[in-house]
């Protein structure tokens, strides 16, 4: 009953911070007076980081007198896998969304406490203690954490398998929300620039700065979800067009639109409406994304489940998407700028092209996510909308962005000058159709891969050269380090990030081999020139788990493949891919079948197999450690990117 | 300022749509007379020949017991997935029975081969099983522990993931 | 540029191998793996899965057409077997608006060349 009644206490708290936040910011404008947001801030953050202790004390210790812990935690469940099954679940997840978001609330103020005075800040921290509110509000009423069990109870349930064999448990889902509750930032500041009227001066590159930290965060979130999925899910795929997958990636896609777009307002300008409701839109979707992973509305592998929550998430993202394009409505014709756009290949013209391309592409993923829904409602039955229809729409608009990071960066703003382009692309160009020639001479023939060859090394080469122009002007001024922090550095980084990745998805889908072979004991074969050997069984049981290995050697590094069944919620059985990894291939290795009539392993039996023998399945796909490496240096771009100067600043600062 | 409109329009649709959808559920967990009580006797000739079927045999096991047919859409949904668990939970005190509800041998053993069924079913002429259990429409699922008492009722197409869930309960 | 777009259309009509093994390999990614949610049964390893690649191939080799094949799995397991929705009827929508969203870039482009 105490920790209950801990709990709870911290969470009504937490609200009260948030409460006393947003009337704290409405009398300091109305009154213009000094505003003691941030305690406010700070009294939100106690409260919901005292409530997170009270769970993670349950947690570590085993209570199950709260039900989340008997629900999610068991006697054996080790240290790391208890602190993370915090967020295991929705209610808990929901309380690492409140920590990062009353985080967030007061990192801005502190950030901006000297212009505390200033109206858009004041708006802007209203906007953010609302959003807290609410989901502290949602944990105190359908969602909450602390629900007591009145039962008994020795043992718990212990966490999902899947959710309790690899670390990246610790990582990926702070750095999604990360990123989610992020974007907050920029949608409160453009509520506060559209109801203060001031689009202009620093407001919006602040707002590209915050961004770009959620977007970062947001981009490595989703590059470590696909690498998590890739190493349990047996299946050798990193992406699977799952509807909680493309929860995450639309906001993503209006947040790089956004980020583009607003070089162009910072530099000529323009594009402020676009911008702001690019703002608007990128939080909008993220509540969207809360709402499909949390209602139970749309089946994923990936989904909590609940069915309070889904009526009040659409009711909150319908809120927020009426405030947002009434504001804009409201003063949408004192936004506009009195210049436009000059010519189409002009860059302002290339970013238009870009802010299309990436809007569309998200309207369109999120049509085929909903569209399941829509059919059944109209015509009853049930259809899927999976990898084909996605991939489809994917791959040309990968071409073309492919094409605009080719060319973006070198073109001239205002004016498009096909000599000057072929002068800044020439070297590029060649180098290009070299690599593609030498492609072609050692086999490497498929279309798919040839195009995306070229076009990366000419985006590549668009990004080096900016670089270089860049690290000559700073070694020119005496000061080299100053380029880390010239406008384009951080970006062309991310280009550099996206083109490995792109060449590591396109490589690794398009060689990708899959074999099932049965090997005896001490047999070996070759599967796509990597040579696979069968070593023998080793049995592995603790407290956690049992769980059946093989040992299995791949070019010399040994591997063990294994199934295994974890103890608790009455025993799962998963199986444990093993993968050798290096820059050129991973060579995927599964535990598929076991001859003979079958052990206590839990794997699948094949009849007509003498025992002793196992079925593996290979998967060999080249470059896949590239997707790894480019969001590593996607990541470390937008952290240099966050601190960019603003285009007029002195270099030397 | 048309595009803006339409715009908001889409999305106030999409929406209302959205908040109007109810969750994916699969097979709904009822209250049955049966809940509590001694599971009635499954037993009869097993679809496809081979000795004799009943329940009673596997007395200590989870058992789990579905009505389909062969004319049942949401079976045609289910039987993948009953099979899955069926497999995966052969060697775990888990068995499936299927009872074939008012449908010719013929078609049941067409559909059983075609689906490939890895558990094996029995034949209920006259309907007596089914009037037992208190079946009105397939596919309808009971789950009975280890001593023999129904533990929970589930209408419609179940997935792996419930049933696993269901028989968790149960061995708990 | 006339390279690039000309490649470009090569990619998005790739033209799929016609012997049986290739066939095989297609069709398995156009069909859902019957009990899991999303993932199609060339990659997914459950008893089902592995049940309909024996289906699909079998048909293959019996001189079955693609569309054949896929007509005679949706009966049996339903639409939602398919990893892409008929392209007719409602699914029609699902081709429209990207070529829809393809009309507005191409649109907005001539419209900024004409105002110069």
């Amino acid at each position: 009953m105490t920790l209950t009644w801990l709990g709870r206490v911290a969470l009504y708290i937490c609200f009260v911070g948030s409460i006393g936040g947003v009337t704290e910011q409405i009398v300091a404008l109305r009154h213009r007076r000094a505003s003691r947001a941030l305690w406010w801030a700070g009294l939100s953050l106690a409260g919901i980081v005292a409530a997170i202790a009270v769970m993670e004390f349950a947690l570590v210790t085993h209570n199950f007198s709260l039900a989340y812990v008997a629900e999610n935690n068991a006697t054996f469940t080790p240290l790391l896998y208890s602190i993370t099954g915090m967020w295991s679940a929705l209610e808990g997840s929901l309380m690492l969304w409140v920590l990062l978001q009353s985080l967030v609330t007061l990192g801005v103020l502190f950030y901006y406490r000297r212009d505390a005075a200033d109206a858009v800040v004041r708006w802007a921290g209203l906007i953010l203690f609302s959003i807290g509110g609410f989901f502290t509000l949602i944990m105190m009423g359908p969602a909450d954490p602390f629900i007591h069990n009145a039962a008994l109870v020795h043992q718990g349930a212990g966490p999902n398998a899947l959710l309790q064999d690899n670390p990246l448990v610790a990582i990926h889902p702070p750095l999604l929300y990360l990123g989610f509750v992020g974007f907050s930032v920029p949608f409160a500041f453009a509520i506060a620039m559209l109801i203060t009227g001031r689009v202009q001066d620093r407001w919006p590159l602040e707002q590209r700065r915050w961004t770009v930290l959620a977007w970062g965060s947001l981009s490595l979130g989703i590059v470590l979800g696909a690498w998590w999925s890739y190493q349990v899910l047996g299946w050798g795929g990193f992406w699977g067009w799952d509807p909680v997958e493309n929860a995450a990636l639309l906001p993503w896609l209006t947040a790089t639109a956004y980020i583009h777009s607003v070089i162009v307002q910072d530099r000529r300008g323009l594009f402020r409406v676009w911008n702001l409701s690019l703002a608007v839109a990128t939080f909008a979707l993220t509540i969207l994304g809360t709402f499909f992973t949390r209602s139970g509305v749309l089946v994923s592998v990936h989904a909590f489940s609940s069915s309070t929550l889904g009526p009040i998430l659409i009711g909150f993202f319908f809120v927020i998407v009426v405030v947002g394009a009434g504001l804009l409505a409201w003063r949408g014709d004192r936004l506009r700028a009195p210049v436009g756009v000059d010519h189409p290949l002009s860059r302002e013209g290339l970013f238009v092209a870009n802010n299309i391309l990436f809007v569309g592409f998200a309207i369109v993923v999120l049509l085929g996510t909903v569209f399941p829904l829509l059919y059944q409602a109209i015509n009853g039955t049930q259809v899927t909308v999976g990898t084909p229809y996605f991939a489809s729409v994917a791959a040309p608009v990968a071409v073309v962005l492919l094409l605009l990071m080719a060319i973006a960066p070198l073109v001239s703003w205002r004016s498009a000058d096909a000599k000057v382009l072929w002068e800044r692309t020439r070297v590029s160009a060649w180098a290009g159709v070299v690599a593609v020639v030498l492609l072609l001479i050692f086999g490497v023939r498929r279309p798919a891969e040839v195009v995306a060859v070229f076009l990366s090394v000419l985006a590549a080469g668009a990004a080096l050269r900016t670089l270089r122009g860049a690290l000559v002007a700073a070694i020119r001024r005496g000061a080299w380090r100053s380029v880390l922090r010239a406008p384009a550095t951080g970006g062309m980084i991310v280009h550099l990030g996206v083109v490995i990745l792109a060449l590591g998805i396109v490589t690794s889908t398009t060689y990708v081999r899959r074999a099932e072979v049965t090997l005896a004991s001490g047999q070996s074969t070759v599967v796509d020139g990597q040579l696979v050997r069968f070593m023998g069984f080793h049995a592995v049981s603790d407290a956690l788990r049992s769980a059946t290995q093989l040992k299995v050697s791949v070019d010399g590094h040994e591997l063990r493949p294994a199934v295994t069944t974890y103890h608790g919620r009455g025993g799962t059985t998963v199986g444990t891919p093993a993968i050798d990894s290096n820059l050129a291939r991973d060579v995927y290795v599964t535990f598929d079948a076991v001859g003979g009539n079958g052990s206590t392993s839990g794997a699948q039996v094949q009849n007509n197999l003498p025992a002793g023998s196992v079925v593996l399945g290979v998967t060999v796909e080249p470059l896949l450690a590239w997707l790894w490496l480019g969001g590593l240096t996607i990541g470390l771009g937008s952290a240099l990117s966050f601190f960019r100067r603003r285009y007029g600043d002195e270099a030397s600062k | 300022m048309v595009s803006a409109l339409t715009a908001m329009v889409v999305v106030v649709a999409l929406s209302l749509f959205l908040a109007t959808r109810h969750p994916v559920g699969g097979a709904t967990n009822t209250q049955s007379p049966l809940l509590g009580k001694m599971a009635p006797v499954v037993s009869g000739a097993r679809l496809g020949g081979g000795s004799p079927l009943n329940i009673k045999d596997d007395r200590g096991k989870v058992i789990v017991v579905n009505f389909w047919a062969s004319w049942c859409g949401p079976c045609v949904t289910e039987a993948p997935n009953l099979s899955t668990f069926a497999w995966q939970e052969r060697n775990r005190g888990v068995v499936v029975v299927g009872v074939v509800f008012d449908d010719t041998v013929s078609a049941a053993q067409a559909f059983a081969t075609h689906y490939g069924s890895l558990y094996p079913s029995v034949i209920d002429p006259g309907g007596v099983i089914t009037n037992r259990y208190g079946v009105t429409s397939p596919p309808t699922t009971f789950i009975i522990n280890a001593k023999g008492v129904v533990v929970a009722t589930l209408i419609g197409p179940v997935s792996t993931r419930q049933l696993e869930v269901a028989v968790a309960k149960v061995k708990a | 540029m006339a390279f690039v777009a000309v490649v470009t259309f090569a990619v998005v009509l790739n033209p799929h191998g016609s012997n049986a093994s290739a066939r095989i390999a297609h069709l398995e990614t156009l069909v859902r793996c019957p009990s899991c949610d999303d993932l199609s049964v060339a990659v997914s390893n459950a008893t089902s899965a592995i049940a309909v690649r024996h289906e699909i191939a079998a048909k293959v080799h019996e001189g079955q057409s693609d569309n054949k094949i896929l007509t005679s799995l949706e009966s049996a397991y339903g639409t939602s077997i398919l990893l892409s929705p008929p392209t007719s009827g409602l699914g029609v929508l699902l081709w429209i608006v990207p070529l829809f969203g393809l009309l507005i870039l191409i649109a907005s482009a001539i419209r900024l060349t004409r105002r110069r």
